[in-house]
């Protein structure tokens, strides 16, 4: 395990210290992206200018509400962007390699071998009519440079299935009709490291679940990043699952980038954007200071009629009078914590006296 | 004066299984009361919820709505009855006929139990629009379910709900399908027309941060597999979990504060919370830290342990040596092992979690 760099120095499995800062191996890099939906007059961004990098070791929350573009910008991390969506600006680049550089076949072996996701609607994943047993030996079959052995890709996705808490045995012969809920969730997130991939992107993987399969998916997941050392990037909307899991968070507002930091500088630190704290002060959750939560006045705006200046701002109480008319920049602290507020970012902006 | 009662309620969707659905299933519902069922998906919430909307017909037992058996009610009452209690389900994007415009899915119900005339239908259908924080306009009307977001669309359902003037509302899930930024607002609708119209409420959730907030001042059920095994006023049931499972469940919530959510870590209780009920014995022996001799050959009573609280455990006491209140978090005095020395010594085992002496937060 590498680069847990959340700020929270917990302990890992196998004894070594996170090291500081943002060192290690870049394996997905975002930079400048924007997707666009639509031409011309009549096109949407739904996301625009989002830079991010997910190092490996990464357990990396892409946080928002709904329509704020982290799934399109998940997709686009595996070129999926459902048509008429596409990359309009800007790129992305794994392990170095940039998407759009890559010749077809390149680009879906590189993809293949290193990202894979579980989607938000895992439990429809499956074919109805043959077992999940079969269905792993068609991706086998498919990719015999990762197993040239079936034999072995077999015991290999027995093992994943003892990883996310499923007896082997009975998941092999079963059909997804026979599976809950939570059980079919936790066999695509097997399914889904068969082919051993660096990075595992997971879209809503506890949104649906109740609280029980909630904590199993939380724990899992948490598990297989100590136990695989795979690096996880996951899109939510619930606070509570990012704290819990994640050890870097990015959040979103209307296709932009608002504030991006560890889990601790998001939930804890004094410098935070005005949207993410009323999120925050959104949650009902069972502490007592769950019990004053507030609801974020007014709405999501429509992409297509965004207002002037920051995206938030009709919905903030500390908007300024700049607030409606310039776009807030993406400013970082020393500790790069990056935040895109007027507001809170005033005293960085202030030249040291 | 009480609204609801479910009498002695047993309901099997397969007459062959083993495990009733429902078993057993005592509940009351007073005027201006709020009862929460709590519980994980498949403990029977959701049918307990449709049995006492009259959607499900149970198997064995009686539902009285003041005072009258609904299976006796014919005609005239049996139409009041339908009207005095609605149910708002979970989700909002299939709780909505996509083919009816929104102003026909509201008005069908003020037609149909004489609460507006088609002269004053669209008055009425304004009316309530403003009161559930929509589009008041004749426009809102026409639109489709499909031009909705969720939690508009969860709004139209509230609507639905409340248009018929109910004096019971069954609140399925309400706000598990929307944003989390969006729950707030919804609960805080159904908050105000519980104010406003001292409306009783069964309310269905299976997270306890939200059933907190709604039931403030209410009741907590927890359920499992069919069988109600603790509860007692919310406060009392989430400060001071007497039964194991309430316990466990209480602490599988994610909280949002990554120090306490690393504080309250415990890998024990998603494995504590796997497997299946017992068909002998207590139905939680088989996920019981606590489980001996007894719990596995004879049912637990629901018994009272004062204030209002029931827990159907036959040691209702061991929950409260296990851990600090679940609610709170902050610094542990004596972190580190939790031993099963104490009590009959032959409890199983107790979770070991790391305190916080073995971690360093900065800043």
């Amino acid at each position: 395990m590498t680069a847990v760099g959340d700020g929270l120095d917990r302990p890992s499995n196998n004894g070594v210290a996170p090291p500081q800062g943002r060192a290690g191996v870049k394996l997905v890099e975002v930079d400048g992206l924007t997707v666009s939906f639509g031409e011309g007059s009549g096109s949407v961004r739904a996301v625009e200018d989002v830079s991010l990098s997910v190092y490996e070791g990464d357990i990396y929350a892409l946080v928002g509400e709904s329509g704020c573009g982290k799934s399109t910008l998940a997709y686009s991390l595996l070129d999926i962007v459902p048509p008429p969506g596409r990359i309009s600006a800007g790129d992305v680049r794994v392990r170095g390699q940039s998407l759009k550089s890559l010749p077809r076949k390149e680009l879906r072996r590189l993809l293949g071998a290193e990202i894979a996701i579980v989607f938000q609607a895992a439990m429809n994943a499956f074919n109805p009519v043959i077992t999940i047993g079969e269905q792993v030996e068609h991706i086998l079959k498919a990719h015999p440079e990762v197993f040239p052995d079936r034999q072995e890709g077999r015991a290999y996705f027995e093992h994943l299935l003892e990883l996310v808490s499923l007896p082997p045995e009975r998941i092999w012969d079963s059909f997804e009709s026979q599976l809950s809920g939570g059980m079919k969730q936790r066999v695509a997130i097997a399914v889904t490291l068969l082919l051993k991939p660096s990075v595992l992107v997971l879209d809503e993987p506890t949104t649906a679940l109740d609280v029980l399969n909630q904590r199993l998916v939380i724990d899992i997941l948490r598990d297989l990043h100590e136990t695989l050392g795979i690096t996880i990037l996951f899109v939510t909307h619930d606070l509570a699952v990012v704290a819990e899991l994640a050890t870097r968070v990015a959040v979103m507002y209307a296709g932009r980038l608002v504030e991006a930091g560890t889990v601790r500088e998001i939930f804890k630190s004094e410098r935070r954007h005005p949207y993410v704290e009323a999120l925050i002060n959104a949650i009902p959750s069972i502490l007592d200071r769950g019990l004053t939560v507030h609801p974020i006045g007014g709405q999501v705006p429509n992409l297509a009629e965004l207002p002037v200046g920051c995206r938030f701002a009709p919905r903030c109480p500390h908007a300024q009078e700049i607030c409606r008319r310039i776009e807030p920049p993406l400013l970082a602290d020393d500790e790069d914590h990056l935040v895109a507020c007027h507001v809170v970012n005033h005293q960085l902006e202030v030249p040291a006296r | 004066m009480t609204l609801l009662e479910v009498d002695q309620v047993t309901h099997r969707y397969d007459a062959g299984s083993p495990r009733p659905v429902l078993r057993n299933i005592e509940l009351s519902v007073g005027a201006d009361e709020v009862v929460a069922l709590v519980g994980e998906s498949g403990c029977g919430k959701t049918t307990l919820g449709k049995i006492v909307s009259g959607l499900v017909e149970p198997s064995n037992g009686t539902i009285r709505f003041e005072g009258a058996d609904i299976a006796s009610l014919r005609g005239k009452k049996r139409r009041s009855w339908r009207r005095s209690v609605q149910m708002v389900h979970q989700d909002p994007y299939s709780s909505l006929n996509p083919g009816l415009t929104i102003g026909t899915a509201l008005g069908a119900g003020l037609l149909r139990h004489g609460l507006a005339t088609r002269r004053t239908l669209d008055t009425e259908l304004l009316a309530i629009l403003r009161q559930v924080g929509l589009d008041a306009t004749p426009d809102f009307l026409r639109r489709y379910p499909h031009q909705l977001s969720g939690g508009q669309r969860q709004r139209v359902a509230i609507a639905r709900a409340i248009s018929l003037q109910p004096e019971l509302i069954v609140a399925d899930e309400v706000t598990s399908m929307l944003d989390v930024s969006m729950r707030v607002a919804i609960l805080d609708l159904l908050l105000k027309f519980r104010r406003e119209r001292q409306l009783g409420f069964v309310f269905i959730s299976h997270d306890f941060g939200v059933v907190r907030y709604f039931t403030q001042g209410g009741r907590i059920l927890v359920m499992f597999y069919g069988v109600v095994v603790e509860q007692g006023p919310t406060e009392q049931v989430i400060g001071d979990p007497r039964h194991p499972y309430t316990y466990l469940l209480l602490k599988a919530i994610p909280v949002p504060d990554p120090d306490l959510a690393w504080e309250r870590r415990d890998v024990e209780v998603a494995e504590r919370l796997q497997g299946e009920p017992s068909l002998r014995g207590c139905i939680f022996s088989n996920r019981c830290p606590f489980a001996e001799e007894r719990c596995r050959d004879h049912v637990p009573p629901l018994v009272d342990l004062g204030n209002g609280q029931q827990a159907a455990c036959f040691f209702p006491d061991r929950v409260r040596s296990l851990d600090e209140p679940v609610t709170q978090g902050g610094p542990h005095d004596a972190p580190g092992v939790r031993t099963a020395a104490d009590e009959d010594g032959d409890c199983a085992t107790r979770s070991v979690r790391p305190g916080p002496a073995s971690r360093h937060v900065q800043g």
